[in-house]
């Protein structure tokens, strides 16, 4: 025991599904070094206070991706969190197995769900048998466009960020933020040739469930920042495809509503995503709002050099069919 | 303090009150607001999705106003504040510079990176101060049990923001807790309130913010505030479709961040513009304390 040790009480989640009638918080206080990662403490807890604790780890070098938890209700990996930070900021540690995908047990989740969205975006390059690849060239890409997708790579699969999701708590349609960041290292491979057919169904397959709130940035161990993937995937579909459906329709009419006064209007906006038979079940939401907010159904004024903005638009927005 | 007021297009429109409230908080603490009619929409992460670089160069020639009148920029939207600043470190990318310039040179626009953007919430919290917001507290909103509500791009990505924690910020409920009110902590207060759904997929939109006003409903709140207009549309405006999509009645007032300063520096109702709130804000007020 370091001369540093301090006692840290850890909440553990137990649960047992068919065998206990509700989860429960175990209390485990131990003497520990700041430093000590928490896997090391929930190992110690299991080796030498309670062997009935389920957790699943493997190389406790943030290198295998397995003991993804949640760490005082932040999805993180358990071996690269240290105790001291959480006890300074929470005065103790609570343990609880990932969101979003089932309990096994304790601290061990199922993680199908996970699995099940990676698949679907077939995580694989896809080539065109009557293209192959050229003679003799292993890997015709330059370093340029593999720099595109350098962050990707990186993933370790632990799921945390699937785990911090609020798009995949309020909506099964949601593949989550792994499936695409993987997905758009696949639609930039110059050597995948079936990128547009991606892009189709992806549009319509969650992509635009996606909340950008930063979330899953947050809780990635290797900085693959999908939420900052996730918008490229959005902006190469919108700019290959245009307005196809509710969310990039949002996304152009959103454009094109800034393009003509420079501030954004309200009930416009409205229409151009939900079209006008759309905007009719939109209608009684936006009555209460309109009776005590008027000015949504106001056109804007057009902002004071708004010949400037447009000129800002003409010179870095390709018009429709010169992309 | 003098700065460049960024108000958005919100708080022009349908959110008006946060501009009637903000520009009463800032007379009270001697902070000089300076308008400019050219400011633009910042894009409001839409734009962003669907043109990075066009989303950076408005946002550039934004800067570019307040930067040519020697003025930081003072923002009252979390969506405003997260668009202006990330277009300030995207224009660190040499390629996007050099695209973004391309568009704004032939119209005379250089912007040289010079201009800070502060949330009304950071020239609160970090330039005036707590202590002396505390002493110009006339009204403390004692009783009054409020649960902060950030929204995301206040906060994340946090390493790009800047300012504190994505996940576990304090800020807020430090400023709450100087006013006199008590803060209440929950999950959802750093979540997501549905808004970048409302018009793609309504009724996940609705279970997002229905979830966050139940959080924190069952952490004891009687009132949510939000530095957001964006969210507050989500959790005042649709709150009656929150109710319907997470099967419970909801009642939750929601104030604007800059009505909550306003009142407890001794504001109306009225001049904060609470009557405009289609949740009413009354219930909430009733739980202060008897003034002195």
């Amino acid at each position: 025991m370091s001369d540093d040790a301090v006692s840290v009480p850890f909440d553990v989640y137990r649960f047992q599904p068919g065998k206990d009638a509700a989860p429960r918080y175990q209390r485990y206080t131990l003497e520990l070094s700041p430093h000590t990662p928490v896997l090391t403490a929930l190992l110690r807890i299991r080796d030498e206070v309670d062997p009935t604790l389920g957790l699943r780890y493997s190389c406790r070098s943030a290198i295998c991706g397995s003991c993804a938890m949640q760490i005082n209700s932040k999805s993180r990996l358990a071996c690269e969190t240290q105790v001291g930070p959480e006890l300074a900021r929470h005065g103790r540690i609570v343990v609880e197995p990932m969101r979003n995908q089932p309990v096994l047990r304790d601290l061990v989740v199922d993680q199908n769900p996970f699995w099940r969205e990676y698949r679907k975006i077939e995580p694989h390059l896809k080539l065109d048998p009557r293209r192959p690849m050229p003679e003799g060239k292993v890997n015709p890409m330059t370093p340029a466009q593999v720099d595109r997708f350098q962050e990707t790579p990186r993933c370790i699969a632990c799921a945390a960020c699937y785990s911090a999701c609020p798009a995949v708590e309020a909506d099964t349609a949601f593949p989550g933020p792994m499936a695409l960041a993987k997905l758009y290292r696949f639609v930039v491979d110059p050597r995948d040739q079936q990128t547009q057919d991606r892009l189709v169904r992806i549009q319509t397959e969650g992509l635009w469930v996606c909340l950008r709130c930063h979330l899953c940035t947050e809780a990635c161990p290797k900085h693959v920042r999908p939420s900052e993937r996730i918008r490229d995937l959005k902006e190469l579909a919108v700019t290959a495809q245009g307005g196809t459906e509710h969310g990039s329709r949002h996304a152009v009419g959103f454009k094109e509503n800034i393009r003509a006064a420079g501030t954004l209007n309200e009930l416009k906006l409205v229409r151009q995503t939900f079209g006008p038979f759309g905007m009719l079940g939109q209608m009684m939401g936006g009555l209460r709002i309109w009776r005590k907010k008027p000015e949504v159904a106001h056109r804007p004024k057009p902002i004071e050099g708004i010949a400037e903005l447009q000129k800002i638009y003409d010179a870095l927005e390709p018009p429709e069919g010169k992309r | 303090m003098k700065l460049a007021y960024y108000p958005g297009c919100v708080a022009q429109s349908s959110g008006r009150e946060v501009d009637l409230a903000t520009r009463w908080v800032c007379r009270a603490l001697d902070i000089e607001l300076v308008d400019f009619p050219s400011f633009s929409c910042c894009g409001s992460g839409f734009l962003d999705e669907a043109n990075e670089v066009l989303n950076v160069a408005i946002n550039a020639r934004n800067l570019a106003i307040a930067e040519k009148a020697g003025l930081d920029l003072l923002t009252v939207c979390s969506t405003c504040t997260g668009m202006l600043t990330l277009a300030n470190l995207r224009l660190g990318d040499p390629s996007v510079r050099a695209r973004v310039d391309g568009a704004l040179h032939p119209l005379g626009i250089d912007y040289k990176g010079s201009v800070k953007v502060k949330h009304l919430l950071r020239v609160l919290t970090e330039d005036v101060g707590l202590a002396a917001i505390r002493s110009k507290v006339r009204r403390p909103l004692a009783g009054m049990q409020i649960g902060a509500f950030y929204g995301c791009h206040l906060l994340r990505p946090s390493d790009e923001m800047a300012s504190e924690s994505g996940e576990e910020p304090k800020s807020f409920e430090e400023l709450l807790e100087a006013l006199g009110a008590t803060p209440v902590y929950y999950r959802g207060r750093v979540m997501c309130c549905g808004f970048p759904v409302q018009f793609v997929k309504p009724e996940t939109a609705s279970k997002l913010s229905g979830r966050q006003i139940v959080d924190a409903k069952e952490h004891g709140a009687h009132a949510m505030a939000t530095p957001c207009p964006l969210c507050h549309i989500s959790l005042d405006a649709y709150q009656r479709q929150a109710a319907r999509a997470v099967g419970q009645p909801l009642d939750m007032p929601v104030f604007h961040l800059p009505q909550v300063v306003g009142l407890a520096l001794g504001a109306t109702p009225e001049e904060m513009g609470l009557g405009r709130h289609l949740v009413p804000t009354g219930p909430a007020l009733a739980h202060l304390a008897p003034a002195k």
